[in-house]
C-alpha cells in the first residue's frame, strides 16, 4: 500500500468513527430530507400529474431527498476540519510525514461512505412510501454510487472553505450553497415547464443532471444519455471541489 | 554564525516576520545531541514561533534551520520522521480514545501495524493512562491530555523531541511526573529535548543549556550554572512599598548604594530595588541603613545566591512573570508548514 493510500485509509477510518460516535449530528441530515419529502409529496402530488405530467411524484421527489441528505451530511466535514485546526489536532497531522493530500482524501472518502449509508436509508423509506424503481434492483445500486460520488464532490466545498478561512460559520455556508443549486434545478417540476431564464440556469447547474439521471432510473428505467449526464456532472463537480480543497490545503500549509 | 549541521538542532539567522512585527528576529542555535535545551522567555517573546519553524510548521522569513542535520525547508518529511512534537495546546481529537490516537499517530508516522499496538500499550503504561486508554479523550482531565500528547509525540521513538511549554497548566504532581519522564528519556535513550518554558524552576531542573529569548532575540545563553555565574555577585532584594515620595527615596538610596564597595549592578523593578553585590552578607547591613536614612519604605529584604530569575532580569530588564496565555503573532492562524 502506498503512503498516500495508507494514510488516506487511516484518516478515513477516523472520520467514519466520528460519525458513528456522534449519531445525533447526523439525525437531522436524515430527518430533514425525509420531512421535506413527505410534506412536498403530500402537498403537490395530487396536482403534479395534471400540472407537470408526472405520474409518480414520490419517485420524482426521491432524488431530491437523496441529494439534500447527502449535501447536508457532506457539509459537516468543513466544520470538522475547523475543529481540528482550532484544537491543534490539524497541526499534529501536519507534523507527520504522511502525504498532505491524505488529509483531504481521507475525509472526502469518508463522506462518500457516509453518503452511501444515508442514501440507503432514504431509499428504503421512500421505496416503502411507494416510489418504485423502474430500473430494478440495479437502479438502487447506481443511485447509491451516484450519491457516494456526490458526497465526495460536495464535501470538497466545505473542506475548501474550512481550510481557506479557518472559520466554522463560513464552512457551514457550504450547505447553504446547496439551496440555490436545488431551487435552480428541476427539483419540484420538470424543467420543460420553467421560464426560459430558469431553464437556462438549470441547464448549467450540475444538480440538474444528477437529479435527472437518478430520476430516469426511478421513473423510466435505463436511459444512458441521462446517466452519462449525471456521471459527467458529478465528476465535473468533484474535479472542481477537490482541486479547490487541495489549493486551500496548499495555501494553509505553504 | 553558520549553522552546524552536525548539531541535533541548529539555526542560522532565523527570522519570522508577521505584518508589523518580527516575532523572531535573527536567532542562531547549536544544540548538541543528547542535551536538554531550555528556551526561556515570556509570553509573546518568540518561543512558539521558533519551535514552529524548527518543526516545519512555519516557514522562516529569513535564515536556515537544521534538525538532525537536515534542512527543515528542503527535507521537511525527513525532519518530521525524526522529531516528536508536543505543542503548547495539546492537539488532541476528543472523539478518539487515547489508544486510537496513539495508534493513528504511529501509522501516520509510517510504523507497521504490528509495531504500533505494543508501542501504544507501552506508552500508555509509561504515562499512566492504561485505565483510561479506551475512553474518549474528551473525558480526560488537563493533566491526562498533556500526558497523552507527550506520548503521541514519542510514539515513533524520535531522537529529538520538541516540547512547547509542556507543564503549563499542570498541577505540581503531574509536572514532577513529566519532568522525571523527560529526565529518564534523556538519560537512558539519549533523546535530545528542545523545551520552551516560562518556568525558571523547570529550566533550572531540566536544562543542560538555556537560551533566554526576548522580543524575538536571544539575549543570553549558556548552562544554568554559567549563566548564574555571570551575575558574579550575591543578590540583595529590597521590596519597596509604593507610595508618595517612594521614587524620590529610591533615587536617593540608589545614589548611595552605588557608592558601596563590591557593587556589581543595581536594578529597579516594578516593586523592588535589586542590588548585585559581592560579599552580600557583609553588605546587607549598610544597604538597610541607607534605606532607613533615605526614607525608603522597605517591606522585605532578602539575600540570595543568583538565580535564573536574576539572570533573566539582567538579560531582559524585567522579571519573568508567568501570565495568561498570550499567543504569539501567527502562532495558530499562520500554521504554514514548510511543505
Amino acid at each position: 500500500m502506498t503512503a498516500l493510500a495508507m494514510a488516506s485509509y487511516q484518516l478515513c477510518r477516523r472520520a467514519v468513527r466520528e460519525t458513528i460516535r456522534q449519531p445525533g449530528v447526523e439525525v437531522s441530515n436524515l430527518f430533514i430530507p425525509l420531512f421535506f419529502f413527505f410534506v412536498t409529496v403530500g402537498a403537490i402530488s395530487n396536482v403534479a400529474g395534471p400540472a407537470f405530467g408526472v405520474r409518480n411524484y414520490e419517485g420524482f421527489q426521491l432524488p431530491v431527498a437523496v441529494l439534500q441528505c447527502v449535501a447536508g451530511s457532506a457539509s459537516v466535514s468543513g466544520v470538522v476540519i475547523i475543529r481540528d485546526i482550532e484544537s491543534g489536532y490539524f497541526d499534529k497531522l501536519l507534523l507527520t510525514p504522511s502525504p498532505r493530500l491524505a488529509i483531504v482524501l481521507g475525509r472526502l472518502i469518508a463522506d462518500a461512505i457516509r453518503a452511501v449509508a444515508f442514501t440507503a436509508v432514504i431509499l428504503v423509506v421512500i421505496t416503502l412510501a411507494g416510489s418504485g424503481m423502474e430500473a430494478g434492483p440495479l437502479g438502487y445500486v447506481v443511485i447509491l454510487a451516484l450519491a457516494g460520488l456526490f458526497g465526495l464532490a460536495y464535501s470538497g466545498i466545505g473542506v475548501a472553505i474550512g481550510l481557506r478561512t479557518g472559520n466554522a460559520q463560513a464552512a457551514q455556508a457550504g450547505f447553504l450553497l446547496f439551496f440555490p443549486l436545488l431551487f435552480l434545478s428541476p427539483a419540484f417540476a420538470p424543467k420543460e415547464v420553467f421560464d426560459p431564464w430558469l431553464e437556462f440556469l438549470a441547464s448549467i447547474n450540475p444538480v440538474t443532471y444528477l437529479l435527472e439521471g437518478m430520476r430516469t432510473l426511478v421513473l423510466d428505467g435505463w436511459q444512458w444519455d441521462n446517466l452519462a449526464g449525471a456521471l459527467a456532472a458529478v465528476i465535473g463537480l468533484g474535479v472542481v471541489t477537490i482541486a479547490l480543497s487541495l489549493w486551500a490545503l496548499r495555501t494553509r500549509t505553504r | 554564525m553558520s549553522a552546524n549541521p552536525d548539531a541535533a538542532i541548529a539555526a542560522d539567522g532565523l527570522v519570522r516576520a508577521f505584518p508589523g512585527v518580527r516575532a523572531v528576529d535573527g536567532i542562531d542555535l547549536a544544540i548538541e545531541r543528547g542535551r536538554v535545551f531550555g528556551f526561556l522567555g515570556a509570553n509573546g517573546s518568540g518561543k512558539t514561533t521558533t519551535i514552529r519553524m524548527l518543526t516545519t510548521l512555519l516557514r522562516p522569513t529569513e535564515g536556515r534551520a537544521f534538525v538532525d542535520g537536515l534542512d527543515v525547508q528542503r527535507h521537511p518529511n525527513d525532519v518530521r520522521r525524526r522529531i516528536g512534537v508536543a505543542l503548547q495546546e495539546a492537539g488532541l481529537d476528543d472523539l478518539q480514545t487515547g489508544r486510537e490516537l496513539l495508534t493513528l499517530q504511529g501509522r501516520l508516522q509510517g510504523m507497521p501495524r504490528s509495531a504500533v499496538a505494543p508501542r501504544a500499550d507501552e506508552l500508555l503504561a509509561i504515562v499512566e493512562l492504561e485505565d483510561a486508554a479506551d475512553r474518549k479523550i474528551g473525558t480526560y482531565s488537563g493533566g491526562m491530555r498533556r500526558r497523552l500528547d507527550l506520548a503521541s509525540a514519542l510514539v515513533h521513538e524520535p531522537s529529538i523531541v520538541f516540547l512547547d511549554e509542556p507543564t503549563s497548566g499542570l498541577d505540581p504532581i503531574s509536572r514532577e511526573a513529566l519532568w522525571r519522564y523527560v529526565e529518564r528519556l534523556n538519560r537512558e535513550d539519549g533523546v535530545t529535548f528542545f523545551l520552551t518554558t516560562q518556568y525558571l524552576e523547570e529550566a533550572d531542573r531540566l536544562a543542560d543549556e538555556i537560551a533566554i529569548i526576548d522580543a524575538g532575540r536571544i539575549v543570553a545563553s549558556g548552562s544554568p550554572a554559567a549563566l548564574k555565574a555571570t551575575i558574579g555577585a550575591d543578590v540583595v532584594s529590597l521590596r519597596i512599598e509604593d507610595g508618595d515620595g517612594a521614587e524620590v527615596a529610591v533615587e536617593r538610596a540608589s545614589e548611595r548604594i552605588r557608592a558601596l564597595p563590591g557593587l556589581e549592578e543595581l536594578r529597579r523593578t516594578e516593586d523592588a530595588l535589586v542590588v548585585y553585590i559581592r560579599e552580600g552578607s557583609q553588605a546587607i547591613a549598610p544597604i538597610v541603613t541607607i534605606a532607613n536614612e533615605t526614607g525608603l519604605s522597605v517591606l522585605e529584604v532578602t539575600l540570595a545566591q543568583p538565580t535564573l530569575d536574576d539572570v533573566f532580569l539582567r538579560a531582559t530588564g524585567r522579571r519573568l512573570e508567568v501570565d495568561a496565555d498570550v499567543p504569539e503573532p501567527g502562532a495558530r492562524d499562520a500554521s504554514e508548514a514548510a511543505a
